[in-house]
């Protein structure tokens, strides 16, 4: 039978399993300001059971954040506003812990940078440039992952720092690994034990298409010097090889069919993707020791393993996709993929032992699933190493190209970025926001045109252009929290920290920013 | 119908002055982005504040879409839904309670965002959208959907599509869509007439995996085919009288049993109980994360509709979180011949020497218009009819008879169907 927390997970189970949410339910993070698109994002943590969060929040609840927050009551009005998000944060629940700490964030960064230290990941939501890039100094040099997010009006950005993200589940649409053009000797001498002769047309019609192939391929290779069928007019006599095989008693070609649009997986030559080669060569996996990432420890048993027993392959990641067949053919070829897999996987296990060994660790440090993944998605991993905001903001040549380049398109999203840039210029000079706070907005046009320009100067792009409407549109929305808009950024965030956190699906690299009025987002490496 | 509550500027509630400050910054403001015909002041608040939406579906999406109207100044909401809370629901659907399991979903929601959000009235229906009629529908200004089925979206866009009286302007209504699966979703925007509705883009739909009966029956090779082979098969046999319900342990464990024994007699491994779970209730993944893009997107494009601040999105989004992020924004196209919003008759090509059956499977089988349970009629007589039983058997011989027989070349056939409250109109043609 099946428990009662399984069945309440279930629908999130199905995309990171078990493995996935004990990762998430480790997870202990930090939100700075209780802000409208703060506590979305946590609401989307804490529902799907993130171990545990701290709020950390100076402000008093006034009565605007009535409009845009829905972890405040009016009861809460005056009262600490980190205490009072947390209250009812924690009713979502109840396996979550949520705790919160009293203090301006601002003055927290200042005064104890340590304090940090003890979260898997900080949320800055809302922040001004000079504490931003303070905390990103302390997390980039303690190596905890850095989410920052800003809502502005209709439009909002969220950036990632972390100093290196790597991926084994990034979860392809499907894992396909067929070694069609090099069988392994079990899979060869199957196939060459395949009387297809002697077999009834029912039989005929439900050989695998992948015997099919095997067989059409080794037949091929026999009379063209042991290659692959490779131009164009080769490939269309490859394929009029595998038609010559269908039998005219046999009803159905369903298996033929699939062999003709598989073909191209004959003739296209099993190799490792270049840049599987450059996460196995990386010089994070050459000098192991006791505090290199299990991650890196099984890059270098793989490598290890590719230039020994893998014979130049990757360990055979041993799915079969469905495929017109019978059974008993079927689930014999499964069973041969997934023998072969399990020998080099444990060819690999064994080279990750002696690592660990080698390196002052327990032989069992790191887990045989772990392992078993790694092998099942060699041929998919994934290594990110994130720019810093310090690199982003103090290389402004580089930053400045390649922000110049992208707003040569009138229609980029990327001049929201730029206007939120150019808006936090402002309030660092004025101590508020452009048309925030103020009755008469036309005042704030002109020192915010004037901001843009600083900023384009400072990039080195000061023949970049902004269109006036632009700027007039940003000094409306006077730093307004809009929920939709906080919502939405809090959805796209706390799913970049659920991919971040469970280590499985592919996030963001680095910047996303959404506009509200078109309705889209766009990536940036900034 | 209930009266109006007079409802003020503020949602109602005196002491929060203040409390749409983050709003009003917009509607009190003209902007260079604003829609045509945007004017910022009291009037456009008052509006917002008082004209009614309705919210069809209280689950994931619909828990999201009922807080983020509510804080989006929207105060007199109502909600359609006709489910009851399930365990599996918490990890998303952040108004309800391990104590809620059981209740209504439409009035839990209804009541946990009113006592949040001071000033906000919320009117649930527990109960099938069907069960409400034109006068019902006609009271909104805008209708947003966060459903999960294919059937419920058809029924709303074409009760809502008909409803439109071009000489009648408050009859046009907004749609507003939207729809998750695991980190994917989309969002998208049906002006009545204008841009393109549900059903011009159904054949976009991606189907159910649907597995053949001769691999169930015979030559079974996933644990899936084992699992398809108890439910479908066995389960029928054993139990011809009783319905199947994903829901009740008892019946999902009797399947797993069976189709663990199916598995192991061919060798095949996998089967558990999540996976019997997932085929036989086709259970699409779901978590808070992916509901909180598409229904903020939704209740967005509900603002800027409603005051004008702002042009509206145009008019479908795409949103793909599983390798980094991704967004395509497009104009979808109206289809010309949609039988519901297109005013034109689809046409057929049939060869006259074909049955009357013949024509129906051709229907049955065309995916931009996905019919079940087809019936249909010309201008002078009905060709086949599927109730009253009376007419059905009257009917029933005209199946096997040629169309040449039956109808000319070039004429209208009106087709009822099931899945559809409307009419569409056919043109058939004939091959030779
Ligand atoms: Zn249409």
């Amino acid at each position: 039978m099946i428990d009662r927390r399984t069945q309440k997970y279930d629908r999130q189970l199905r995309l990171w399993h078990a493995h996935g949410q004990s990762a998430l339910e480790n997870a202990n993070v930090c939100l700075l300001n209780g802000s409208a698109v703060g506590t979305e994002i946590l609401k989307n943590l804490i529902l799907p059971a993130i171990g545990s969060f701290t709020v950390v929040d100076g402000k008093a609840v006034e009565v605007a954040d009535l409009g845009n927050n829905f972890f405040l009551t009016q009861e809460c009005l005056g009262q600490s506003r980190a205490k009072c998000v947390t209250q009812l944060l924690n009713e979502l629940n109840e396996e979550v812990e949520g705790k919160f700490l009293e203090e301006d964030p601002t003055v927290l960064i200042e005064a104890n940078p340590s304090y940090f230290q003890q979260y898997s990941l900080i949320i800055a939501s809302q922040l001004p440039t000079s504490s931003l890039l303070r905390l990103a100094d302390i997390c980039w040099e303690t190596n905890i992952p850095l989410v920052i997010v800003r809502t502005y009006g209709l439009f909002g950005y969220a950036r990632i720092a972390v100093r290196e993200h790597h991926i084994v589940e990034t979860h392809p649409d499907q894992i396909v690994d067929l070694r069609l053009d090099c069988p392994f000797p079990v899979l060869r001498d199957m196939v060459q034990g395949y009387d297809i002769s002697q077999l009834d047309s029912m039989a005929y019609g439900h050989i695998p298409y992948i015997i099919l192939l095997l067989m059409c391929l080794e037949e091929w290779k026999s009379v063209h010097d042991g290659k692959l069928p490779l131009t164009s007019t080769e490939r269309s006599q490859f394929k009029d090889l595998i038609r010559s095989k269908q039998r005219e008693d046999v009803g159905e070609n369903q298996n033929f069919e699939e062999a003709l649009a598989a073909a191209y997986r004959a003739w296209t030559p099993t190799k490792i993707p270049s840049h599987i080669q450059d996460i196995l060569q990386d010089s994070a996996a050459d000098n192991i020791t006791e505090h290199t990432p299990t991650f890196w420890v099984i890059a270098r048993a793989v490598r290890d393993f590719v230039t020994n027993e893998g014979g130049g392959y990757l360990p055979l990641a041993g799915t079969v996709p469905d495929m017109h067949a019978d059974t008993e053919s079927y689930v014999k070829l499964q069973t041969i993929y997934r023998t072969k897999a399990r020998e080099d996987c444990a060819a690999v296990k064994e080279r990750v032992k002696s690592i660990l060994v080698s390196s002052g660790r327990s032989q069992d440090a790191v887990s045989e699933e772990e392992i078993e993944r790694f092998c099942k998605n060699a041929a998919y991993l994934k290594v990110i190493r994130y720019r810093s905001l310090k690199e982003e903001y103090e290389q402004c040549t580089l930053t400045g190209k390649k922000i110049g380049n992208w707003l040569s398109d009138p229609d980029d999203n990327i001049v929201f970025y730029v206007l939120v840039r150019a808006a936090d210029l402002f309030y660092e000079r004025m101590q508020r926001y452009p048309g925030a706070g103020i009755e008469n907005v036309d005042e704030d046009i002109s020192p915010m045109r004037q901001c843009v320009s600083e900023l384009l100067a400072q990039w080195d792009r000061p023949d970049a252009a902004v269109s006036d409407d632009l700027i007039l549109e940003i000094v409306r929305a006077g730093a307004s929290e809009l929920h939709t808009i906080a919502a939405l950024q809090g959805g796209i965030v706390s799913q970049e920290i659920i991919k971040l956190l469970t280590r499985q699906y592919v996030p963001l690299n680095n910047t996303v920013v959404f506009n509200g009025i078109k309705s889209g987002a766009s990536v940036y490496a900034l | 119908m209930s009266e109006n509550m007079p409802v003020q500027s503020n949602g109602g509630v005196a002491d929060l002055e203040g409390r749409w400050r983050d709003i009003y910054t917009y509607l009190e403001r003209p902007g260079p982005l604003a829609n045509d015909g945007f004017e910022p002041g009291d009037q456009v608040k008052e509006f917002l504040h008082t004209l009614k939406i309705l919210v069809i579906g209280a689950g994931g999406l619909g828990c999201e879409l009922l807080k983020d109207l509510a804080l989006m100044g929207f105060t007199d909401i109502h909600v359609i839904d006709m489910d009851t809370i399930d365990i599996s629901n918490l990890n998303r659907q952040f108004l309800f309670r391990a104590s809620d399991v059981g209740k209504p979903k439409a009035e839990v929601a209804a009541n946990f965002v009113m006592k949040r959000v001071p000033g906000v009235k919320i009117t649930p229906y527990f109960g099938k959208i069907q069960d409400k009629d034109e006068e019902y529908y006609n009271q909104f200004t805008i209708i947003i959907c966060g459903l999960d089925s294919v059937e419920a979206r058809r029924w709303i866009n074409a009760t809502v599509i008909t409803m439109f009286d071009e000489e009648d302007p408050e009859t046009f209504k907004p749609i507003i869509d939207g729809g998750t699966e695991g980190f994917k979703g989309q969002s998208r925007i049906i002006l009545p007439r204008m841009s393109a509705c549900y059903e011009c883009s159904l054949d976009m739909q991606t189907k159910p995996t649907t597995y053949p009966m001769c691999t169930i029956a015979n030559t079974p090779r996933l644990p899936e085919h084992c699992i398809e082979w108890a439910s479908v098969l066995e389960w029928a046999k054993e139990f011809p009288d009783k319905k199947l319900d994903g829901d009740d342990p008892e019946h999902i464990k009797w399947l797993l049993d069976k189709a663990s024994a199916r598995a192991k007699e061919f060798n095949i491994t996998g089967v558990t109980y999540t996976l019997t779970q997932g085929v036989v209730k086709n259970i699409i993944p779901a978590i808070a994360s992916t509901n909180a893009i598409v229904a903020a997107s939704c209740a967005n494009e509900a603002f800027k509709i409603a005051t004008n601040c702002a042009t509206a999105m145009n008019n479908y989004m795409m949103y793909v979180g599983d390798q980094g992020v991704y967004t395509y924004t497009f104009e979808l196209q109206k289809k010309e011949d949609c039988p519901v919003c297109g005013g034109k008759a689809i046409k057929v090509e049939i060869n006259p020497a074909h049955t009357l059956e013949d024509l129906m499977d051709l229907l049955m089988d065309r995916k931009d218009i996905q019919l079940k349970k087809p019936s249909l009629r010309t201008g002078t007589k009905s060709l086949y009819m599927r109730a009253p039983r009376m007419l059905e058997e009257a009917t029933r011989p005209n199946l096997g008879k040629q169309i040449r027989e039956l109808m000319e070349d070039g004429e209208e056939v009106t087709v009822t169907d099931e899945t559809l409250p409307i009419s569409i109109q056919m043109t058939v043609r004939f091959t030779e």
